[in-house]
């Protein structure tokens, strides 16, 4: 159940208990409604379409985190200066009998001068001693005015790096944000930074580590050498982030150091040199790991995204664990080839998640995702290395 | 052994999945098997946490080829799953591992070419030696299945691997046969690889048991003698014993129900906090409560007993033969088919505090939960006004069919001089708005990860039935004369409600 309602600016908080005590009388068969609120959900655009998919998103979330949503749509370009305001609530589908759980949203239309009240509106606007989320769906969230003054009261930061305006570059400035705010280094207060495309590649992570979490594969993790990521680069438009998060988390959970100006770019496959800790002993110890980033221009459906990750050893026993999109999409294959032994592989699900998806992992963290930041980190020092965009 | 230094895993979102292994599960042309457990496996599959290699071994006697028993679990699944009709390709890489060893238990020789085939599926698909063996089968074959495992050496794994053994309920039908079936247990396996499986601690529900009392600071204080007036535990099912009546008869309520799951949630509840939430200081604190427990003597049985048999009646709109006309069923049997208990934990904690606990078939409603009812506050503030009318606090885990927990206390009528109740109400499914694990993935995955904090041990199964089998053979010794004594579709018998007057209280009406 949705409903809308145009309202004066000043009267949101009175427009809302009406809404609420509305929706408890309306309510089907006399079901109680539940309003819940577990979060502060801000969530903001310049682009009206993007915000249509945005409320679409925070709808479904309702399911796992009914939240107070304020969408802010600002367009601080139009000629007139205007804001409104609407208020909505979100409910879910209940069974019959059940109660029904409702979150609520509040949506700000500012357009030219008016963007600016829009900050001091959010403040007033939040549910006391509520995590606040600041979900930033813009090109260049860093430079938004919005997060310089929220950002004493935001708790968590959301941002897509796949749809950054200048990937790379975008890419090692969240590092650096990440760096100061995970060090304490701004204030007192800090925030936790949350990336959309990071969490897309839960799946891909989990299947990587599941060779490992066999004993007889284990030995082998510590000598991988050669580690070859495929993404899609639909239209050339060549997109490395997701593939260069993944190489961090690879990277810093296997202590490789990207080594200074050891990055090659050969039409468009770009090549990392690392050093991991040595394997073995004496002059013969390979502790150098390269990292091949392979765009693929025709690939599977119209998304950009990756398509396989396959980690080899060369050197000594070869041993090979790729993971990769499967025909049927929706699924993966999975397959560890030791030398002298069959190969073992299974197909397991990793289906393309939902926006909501996402943000209903990253909503779930309470806390910082150190395993993000460590990833973050040496993914902005391998961004950094290719030094430009491609 | 589960904890691998797995560097990729550090602080990953997921969980783990154990190490490739086989399962062989005795007794898979059944029902269990095909409603339950290979369901419970897809399932693990589908949510990625099955590792490659993962394998299947069935064992029965009727002589199915791969391909048939293929095709009878993957009916199954598709009836019985969770996540919905099987999807083809996930099915297809799920079924490669799957196989079908026909034999009688009792027929050495297809041990031994389970030894063999075991050995094939270490080297073809990287089992490497580890194995789950799962008696689904009736109960009297256990000891002939144990002991031919251990004479083929399969008690053990090659290769550095691990082994283990998951036994289904019932664990014993008595003291004696329980401590019998243990010993022949661990002549040949040893207590770490046993794992005695009761669902009922699968149950995401019942682990939230725990974690509500030792990880809220507020309830704790509350949660003893001084200030609890009595607890009643209630698992209620709204059928008969349909086509399992054969097996009921020699059982009944008491030793299917109470021995088991209702003296697990009693465990759960007054339990101690343990040193910490490791499998061993969980199940030695639930031990102690069972030990705590005031015996009921066989000649006491009248005072601190009511059991119940149900006649025809109806069940949520459909006529319901009586218990005697089920097919299997003795026609003058004395099975009880509802149980009513009041027990005593005499601790520190809880002395003086009754413990009611009730659970029947054919009741109007499939119910679990426990209420602890707090003391009434003293009266007086409010005795000369129309307020005096004050309910006590009840505190209710629901463990089934609305998982949740709702805390009942008093409040003013607005504009009135009246104290209403009023519930607070928490439900996990609108609150995480997911769906929850069934009991068997999660005790199926805990056992292949080595973890067996949700299964019983040893002790913990003794000290249950020696609690039990003293109230059986005081049934035994006066048999009920007026069975049956309830109508299907009502609350169980009379008997039960003045059981609960005699102490001044009532069952909760659920
Ligand atoms: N079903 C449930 O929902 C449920 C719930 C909780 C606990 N349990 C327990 O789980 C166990 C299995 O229950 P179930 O309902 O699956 O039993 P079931 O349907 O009767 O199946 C018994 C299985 O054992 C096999 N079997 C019996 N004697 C055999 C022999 N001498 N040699 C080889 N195979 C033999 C049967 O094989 P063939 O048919 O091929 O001969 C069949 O596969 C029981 O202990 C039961 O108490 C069951």
């Amino acid at each position: 159940m949705t409903s809308m309602t145009m309202v004066e600016i000043g009267a949101i908080e009175r427009e809302l208990r009406q809404l609420w005590s509305e929706s408890a009388e309306k309510s089907p068969d006399g079901q109680a409604v539940i309003r819940a609120l577990t979060l502060n959900l801000i969530a903001c655009t310049h682009d009206a379409e993007h915000a249509d998919r945005m409320t679409d998103a925070i709808q479904q979330l309702t399911a796992s985190h009914p939240s107070r949503a304020i969408l802010a749509l600002l367009q601080p370009d139009a000629p007139e200066p205007r804001l409104d305001g609407f208020v909505q609530a979100n409910c879910l589908l209940s069974r019959r009998g059940t109660p029904q759980v409702c979150g609520e949203q509040i949506t700000l239309d500012a357009r030219g001068s008016a963007v600016q009240q829009v900050a001091s509106l959010i403040l007033a606007l939040l549910v006391p001693d509520l995590p606040v989320v600041l979900w930033l769906s813009h090109p260049d969230p860093f430079d938004a005015p919005l997060l310089a003054r929220l950002r004493s009261v935001v708790d968590r930061v959301m941002v897509n790096s796949q749809a950054f305006a200048q990937p790379t570059k975008e890419l090692v400035r969240m590092a650096e944000l990440e760096r100061t705010v995970s060090s304490g280094g701004l204030a007192l207060h800090t925030f936790a930074i949350s990336d959309l495309t990071w969490a897309s590649l839960t799946a891909w992570r989990e299947l990587t580590a599941q060779f490992f979490d066999t004993r007889p594969l284990l030995p082998h993790l510590r000598r991988i050498d050669h580690v070859t990521i495929t993404y899609q680069a639909p239209n050339g438009a060549n997109n490395p982030v997701a593939g260069l998060l993944l190489a961090g988390w690879l990277a810093s959970c296997l202590a490789w150091v990207p080594l200074e100006d050891a990055v090659s770019i050969e039409a468009a496959q770009i090549r990392f040199h690392l050093r991991r800790p040595a394997v073995g002993v004496g002059t013969g110890a390979i502790r150098l790991v390269t990292i091949d980033l392979c765009p693929v221009e025709a690939g599977i459906g119209a998304m950009p995204g990756l398509l396989a990750l396959h980690l080899e050893a060369l050197d000594g026993i070869t041993a090979s664990f790729r993971v990769e999109r499967a025909e049927t999409p929706g699924y993966a294959l999975t397959t560890a080839t030791i030398a002298g032994m069959e190969p073992i592989s299974r197909l397991a699900r990793c289906e393309e998640p939902s926006l909501a998806d996402l943000l209903a992992a990253e909503l779930r963290l309470r806390h910082r995702d150190q395993t993000f930041s460590d990833a973050l980190r040496v993914a902005g020092l391998l961004a950094a290395r290719l030094g430009r965009d491609i | 052994m589960s904890d691998l230094p797995n560097p990729l895993r550090h602080g990953l979102r997921i969980g783990r999945t154990p190490e490739p292994c086989t399962v062989v599960i005795f007794g898979a042309s059944g029902d269990l098997t095909s409603r339950k457990l290979v369901p419970a496996l897809y399932n693990l599959a589908h949510e990625r946490r099955l590792p490659g290699g993962f394998s299947v071994v069935g064992f029965a006697r009727r002589p199915w080829d791969d391909a048939q028993f293929r095709q009878v679990l993957l009916d199954g699944v598709n009836a019985n799953s969770r996540s919905g009709a099987v999807e083809a390709e996930l099915w297809a890489s799920f079924a490669e591992g799957i196989h079908y060893q026909p034999g009688n238990f009792d027929d050495p020789s297809a041990y031994a070419r389970l030894v063999e085939r075991l050995a094939e599926l270490d080297l073809r698909r990287g089992t490497g030696g580890n194995r789950v063996f799962y008696l689904a089968t009736p109960p009297e074959a256990y000891p002939d299945i144990i002991r031919q495992l251990g004479a083929h050496g399969l008690h053990q794994s090659p290769h550095g691997g691990w082994t283990r053994i998951i036994i289904e309920k019932p664990f014993g039908r008595d003291l004696a046969s329980a401590q019998a079936l243990n010993q022949q247990v661990l002549a040949v396996f040893a207590e770490p690889q046993v794992y005695r499986i009761d669902h009922y601690l699968g149950k995401e529900t019942v682990q939230n048991i725990m974690v509500f009392r030792f990880a809220n600071g507020i309830f704790e204080p509350l949660w003893d003698r001084r200030s609890v007036d009595h607890v009643q535990i209630t698992v209620a099912e709204n059928l008969g014993v349909e086509d399992r009546g054969g097996y009921y008869d020699h059982s009944g309520a008491l030793r299917d129900m109470i021995q088991n799951h209702l003296m697990q949630l009693l465990a759960l509840v007054a339990m101690e906090p343990p040193v910490s939430y490791d499998a061993d200081a969980v199940r030695d604190e639930k031990v102690k409560v069972l030990r705590a427990v005031r015996r009921i003597r066989p000649e006491e049985v009248a005072t601190y007993t009511v059991r119940g048999q149900y006649d025809a009646g109806s069940l949520s709109g459909r006529p319901l033969a009586g218990y005697r006309d089920e097919r299997g069923v003795d026609p003058a049997s004395q099975t009880e088919t509802y149980v009513g208990l009041k027990l005593f934990v005499e601790n520190w904690r809880w002395a003086g505090v009754p413990f009611y606990l009730r659970s029947g078939k054919a009741l109007p409603r499939r119910v679990s939960e426990i209420a602890i009812q707090f003391k009434t506050v003293p009266t007086m503030l409010f005795a000369e006004t129309p307020m005096h009318d004050i309910e006590p606090n009840v505190l209710a885990i629901k463990l089934q069919p609305d998982e949740g927990i709702t805390l009942k206390f008093g409040s003013k009528v607005p504009g009135q001089p009246q104290i209403r109740p009023v519930t607070m109400d928490f439900r996990y499914g609108t609150s995480f708005g997911v769906a929850s694990p069934e009991a068997y993935e999660r005790l199926l995955l805990d056992c292949m990860l080595g973890d067996s904090t949700l299964f019983t041990r040893r002790d913990e199964v003794e000290a249950s039935w020696s609690l039990i089998t003293p109230i059986h053979q005081g049934w035994l010794a006066s048999p009920a004369q007026s069975f049956p004594n309830y109508e299907a579709g009502s609350w169980g018998p009379n008997s039960a409600d003045e059981f609960m007057a005699r102490d001044g209280r009532t069952w909760r009406r659920l």
